[in-house]
């Protein structure tokens, strides 16, 4: 305890100083809290005078920099280079009941000696699973982009709040000439308004509420327990976001109308009319279309043209969460997935996804010229925002956000795109594609292995049907049977490490798996890999 | 300088390194059809993550906490905009000029662990929790489930635990957010759906007008979330405050009584420990006991004044805390835990977050998985995506220990409590809070809200256009320490009181003497105004 007789001691030095002191104490001794706060409650142990002082305390600098040096020498060789070695584990498998003793998470009242917590470090690391493993296929994030993390470790370091221009100055511009940017590639010539936002679900719920705020503003004053049921129309296919924004927005799930889709995923246009025609004549007030260019599961791009049209003559906003498919923007080849995108209200884009930036980073776009986003969102805090700064005060767009702490995502794109220039960025989309191709090429010439449907973008949806199960007829038996296999060839590849590939059933089908195909590390010889060891794993089912 | 890993690794380095040397020299597409072959070269990533690191090192935080060195550099946007080189092109650029461009994000960027950092509720820095920042994002991991987040999942689990336990919980539940809005916005839908479990999927048609009860003083995010939620601003009901900006509990019944009356159903109170401005502390027994007779949710927004509960000496200012519903704390602010780290915690024991928020997606939290899927934590969100923001906070509790961590909140009682009584010795402070209550009483917590009034105002309280005098002081201090790269602190006006400074005192790095300096300052840059 701190006993006030001794204020005057105390205040003079950092209490980081005095941890720094006691670590160098303690090195190679373990935890004694009892030393520790023996140490900050007796001053006259350590003198006051010079040591202690931040100005002068050069050795304890020494001790936090000497920490800072070796924890990242650890993260470089087992979280980076290790983690990419294809020689190496995925995943080191424990049931949770093990890796809760191998982590020792319990947190006590006295500290740990600076060894204990670069071994903690390594522990971290080795129980992780390496989602930047080129064998990592089990999300639609994978594989290192150095330029991002790079940008990622300076926004730790430097730790800015994106509010407002006066506190980042550096990261608001860079924000704003991303954000313009990705407006731009999409095709919106008149400009419009963005922000980035701690992932696509709330980049999708941005959408959902901009599009609610135009059709009547005073739901911000007033609430809408007055107001007429409201309808957001979507795919069935689309993001669970919409409809979890739904819920949280006081909308509702039900209010979410699912639009049927094709065989391929992608929702019907003549669908979408005949559900806004229903909500209408429910009385209720259809006021946005969700259609999704990249659906999670089967990677499917809803026809944005035709559905435009629709939410033209109905006056009905227009969000594309194009989260995972908006990648395909970036490729001359393959950007008619996204045809339309230019005539649409809003869109969510994740450049942590496909085009591999650090998590987070993501993008939510409004074609607006009239500060929808901050007439929205903002609460004009006086602490914050004040309007008699000595600046121009519309570099301050921390109120767009119904966030207050917001972390500077767009760097982590900024910095990968001027080190790789959108022209490698478009050949990575372009390889990633034509690897999802060779794959499907791969999987139709195998035995045992079966399309789920042609890839249109980088998911490759497949079953593996075991030797035993090859020559059965095609019966519901089948399906029943096929449906566990992939849970356990799922597991046995977790327990041993080799790969991650994630499986989910779909609508009436039976367990899939899905490949999605991302790093410009993977190669084909991975692909084969994949293919070859699903069956290895599977061949006794 | 790095050990090297086997063998195998080096023999890929090299190839790296021999792909790499192709690319450079003809930047063509030669890998796009050669499938056989990685596209990336990680050496290059990996010797330019060691260069980047030694700028980290010298720039950020070796002089980026250096109180020789300035806080800012201040430039013009339009300035900077052009010293940044913002736009991105067709091809990328060369080493050197992207290590150029790293250290120029350092040098322009605000120097927010310097300890002459006043202006938020954030600064400094712990050496610990910026290694767990790393490594998160060395990690990469997204938390949604167990199987891709084994580590995080448990550790997450065990922080909040910790985190409960303090709030004087041993059971209940909880989530790390984006920031502490998103924190509150999850206790107002929380408490919604408990009320009102039709919600969720009917919307707030199926319910009556709704009322949130909260001081003027609390986060804006509480509007925000109203907004938000669809439950409207109108209907966000303040209460009055004293003079310490604390809520006052009789003022709250007869809120509550008059809200019923007209025909509104409130739900729920948000009361607020540390409020962001004055650091005030609303009364919680008290406001408990309200809401135990109307029923109501109680969430305490503790984001700023939560690490009190870490102190044995001062988490009297949050008596009652226990009683409530949920709690959002915000470790990144007075524990220095780094940008983002936002808990909410909950008393509930049925698993309410998981049922209002959930949407059981089924390529993501599979039920056929060979595990316990209840360790499948993502669906308490409402984001798919989310980071891993314990580690950080682990990290550095299991380094310095919750006694680390309670002197670190002692020690900035006494800093503000310093500054207080330093002030009440200078002319020209006058403290926010006047008269009796800062005689009487130290200051709550250790937000220290002042005027300067410099000494051609001194003596003429009294006359006509003072007030509007002295609201021009703050701003023009401001500038001219932004342009000087001296210290920032921030300033604003609150009620009928003019801009005044807000200075908040808790940074690990801070001694005495930055105290000393940060009012000599304020006098340097005022004195002629």
């Amino acid at each position: 305890m701190i006993l006030m007789p001794q204020k005057e001691f105390e205040v003079n030095r950092g209490i980081v100083e005095i941890s720094g002191k006691i670590k160098k104490l303690e090195a190679g001794q373990g935890v004694k809290s009892s030393e520790s706060q023996a140490l900050v409650a007796e001053p006259e142990k350590c003198s006051p005078a010079g040591s202690f002082d931040v100005n002068s305390s050069t050795a304890d600098e020494q001790v936090a920099e000497s920490f800072i040096r070796q924890a990242m020498e650890i993260i470089v060789d087992e979280a980076v280079k290790k983690a990419t070695n294809v020689q190496e584990k995925v995943c080191e498998w424990h049931s949770p009941e093990q890796l809760k003793k191998l982590l020792d998470l319990e947190l006590r009242d006295g500290g740990e000696a600076e060894s204990e917590i670069l071994q903690r470090c390594r522990d971290a690391i080795r129980y992780s699973v390496k989602t930047s493993h080129p064998r990592f296929f089990n999300q639609l994030y994978a594989g290192m982009e150095p330029y991002s993390m790079v940008a990622s470790f300076i926004a730790e370091a430097v730790k800015t709040n994106l509010y407002t221009y006066e506190v980042a100055p550096v990261f608001t511009l860079m924000e704003d000439a991303v954000l313009r940017k990705m407006i731009k590639v999409i095709g919106w010539e008149e400009g419009g308004d963005g922000i980035f936002n701690p992932g696509g679900s709330l980049s999708n719920m941005y959408a959902v509420n901009l599009a609610r705020y135009r059709y009547c503003p005073d739901f911000k004053e007033v609430g809408m327990f007055s107001a007429p049921r409201l309808v957001i129309l979507t795919s069935q296919e689309c993001h669970y976001s919409i409809s979890k924004g739904a819920a949280l927005m006081g909308i509702g799930t039900k209010n979410v109308y699912t639009v049927p889709t094709d065989e391929r995923g992608r929702m019907i246009p003549s669908a979408l009319e005949e559900k806004i025609m229903l909500a209408k004549s429910e009385g209720a007030v259809p006021f946005m279309v969700n259609a999704t260019a990249g659906t999670t599961v089967l990677g499917a791009f809803d026809p944005i043209d035709e559905i435009a049209d629709i939410c033209e003559k109905h006056n009905l906003w227009l969000h594309v969460d194009a989260c995972w498919g908006g990648a395909a923007i970036m490729s001359k080849k393959h950007k008619h997935l996204l045809k339309g995108i230019h005539r649409v209200d809003s869109v969510a884009w994740n450049p942590h996804k496909m085009l591999m930036a650090s998590l987070q980073c993501s993008a939510f776009l409004v074609r607006d010229k009239t500060s929808l986003l901050q007439h929205c969102h903002s609460a004009r805090a006086s602490y914050l925002f004040q309007q008699d700064k000595f600046y121009d005060v519309s570099y301050d767009t921390g109120d767009k956000s119904v966030q207050c702490s917001r972390k500077p995502d767009a760097f982590k794109f900024w910095l990968m795109w001027k080190a790789l220039g959108s022209r490698e960025l478009e050949q990575r989309v372009d390889r990633a594609l034509a690897m999802a191709r060779y794959l499907a090429e791969e999987i139709k010439k195998r035995e045992g292995f079966r399309l789920v449907l042609e890839p249109e973008y980088a998911n490759v949806c497949f079953w593996y049907l075991p030797p035993s199960m090859r020559n059965l007829p095609e019966s519901p038996e089948l399906w029943k049977k096929l449906h566990t296999v992939a849970p356990v060839v799922k597991q046995r590849m977790m327990k041993k490490g080799s790969m991650m590939v994630g499986y989910q059933p779909l609508g009436e089908k039976a367990n899939f798996f899905r490949m999605v195909v991302i790093s410009p590390q993977v190669s084909r010889q991975d692909l084969d890999f994949v293919l070859n060891e699903i069956h290895n794993l599977g061949k006794d089912l | 300088m790095f050990h090297r890993v086997s063998v195998e690794a080096d023999l890929c380095l090299l190839r790296f390194i021999h792909l790499l040397m192709h690319v450079r020299a003809d930047k063509r597409p030669l890998f796009l059809r050669d499938l056989n072959e990685p596209l990336i070269d990680h050496a290059e990533g990996q010797f330019f993550l060691n260069e980047a690191f030694k700028i980290i090192m010298e720039e950020v935080l070796s002089n980026g906490t250096d109180i020789k060195q300035k806080v800012c550099e201040w430039k013009e946007p339009e300035e900077l905009a052009l010293l940044l080189d913002l736009g991105v092109r067709e091809t990328g650029e060369p080493r050197d000029k992207l290590l150029q461009r790293v250290r120029d994000v350092a040098k322009y960027s605000i120097k927010t662990s310097h300890p002459h950092f006043f202006n938020q509720q954030y600064g400094g820095v712990d050496y610990h929790s910026l290694a767990g920042r790393f490594l998160t994002e060395a990690l990469n991991t997204n938390l949604f489930t167990y199987e891709v987040a084994p580590v995080f999942v448990l550790m997450e689990n065990e922080v909040l635990r910790g985190l409960r336990q303090l709030v004087g919980w041993t059971e209940g539940d909880g989530i790390f957010c984006p920031g502490g809005s998103t924190s509150n916005m999850y206790a107002m839908n929380l408490a919604r759906y408990q009320r009102f479990p039709q919600v969720k999927s009917q919307g707030v048609w199926a319910l009556p007008r709704l009322s949130i009860f909260t001081s003027p003083e609390s986060h804006y995010s509480v509007k925000k979330s109203a907004a938000f939620l669809g439950i409207g601003l109108d209907n966000v009901i303040f209460v009055k405050v004293d003079d310490r900006g604390r809520m006052i509990p009789e003022d709250l019944d007869e809120k509550i009584e008059l809200s019923k009356s007209q025909d509104a159903v409130p739900f729920l109170v948000s009361c607020t420990s540390g409020t962001t401005v004055q650091g005030g502390f609303d009364p919680l027994e008290h406001i408990a006991d309200i809401c135990d007779k109307h029923k109501l949710w109680m969430h305490v927004d503790a984001c700023w004044g939560g690490s009190v509960l870490f102190s044995k000496k001062h988490r009297h200012l949050m008596k009652g805390v226990d009683r409530a519903n949920s709690v959002a704390w915000n470790p990144h602010k007075m524990l220095v835990a780094g940008l983002q780290c936002s808990a909410l915690l909950l008393k509930d024991t049925t698993n309410l977050l998981k049922q209002c928020h959930s949407a059981n997606a089924t390529y993501l939290f599979q039920q056929d998985k060979f595990y316990d899927v209840n360790l499948d934590i993502g669906d308490k969100s409402v984001q798919c995506s989310r980071k891993v923001d314990c580690l950080k906070l682990w990290l550095m509790w299991k380094a310095v220990g919750s006694t680390g961590l309670e002197e670190r909140v002692d020690k900035a009682f006494i800093h503000a409590r310093y500054l207080v009584e330093q002030m009440k010795k200078r002319e020209g402070f006058q403290l926010l809070s006047m008269v009796i209550s800062y005689i009487l009483h130290k200051p709550d917590f250790v937000n220290v809200c002042f005027w300067f009034v410099p000494p051609s105002l001194r003596g003429k309280e009294g006359t006509e256009d003072y007030q509007e005098k002295l609201a021009k002081v703050a701003p023009v201090i401001k500038e001219r320490m932004m342009k000087q790269g001296t210290m920032m602190v921030g300033y604003q006006p609150l009620g009928n009181k003019v801009n005044f400074f807000r200075v908040t005192v808790f940074s690990p790095l801070l001694s005495q003497k930055d105290m000393d300096f940060f009012l000599d300052e304020i006098e340097r840059l005022g004195k002629d105004l």
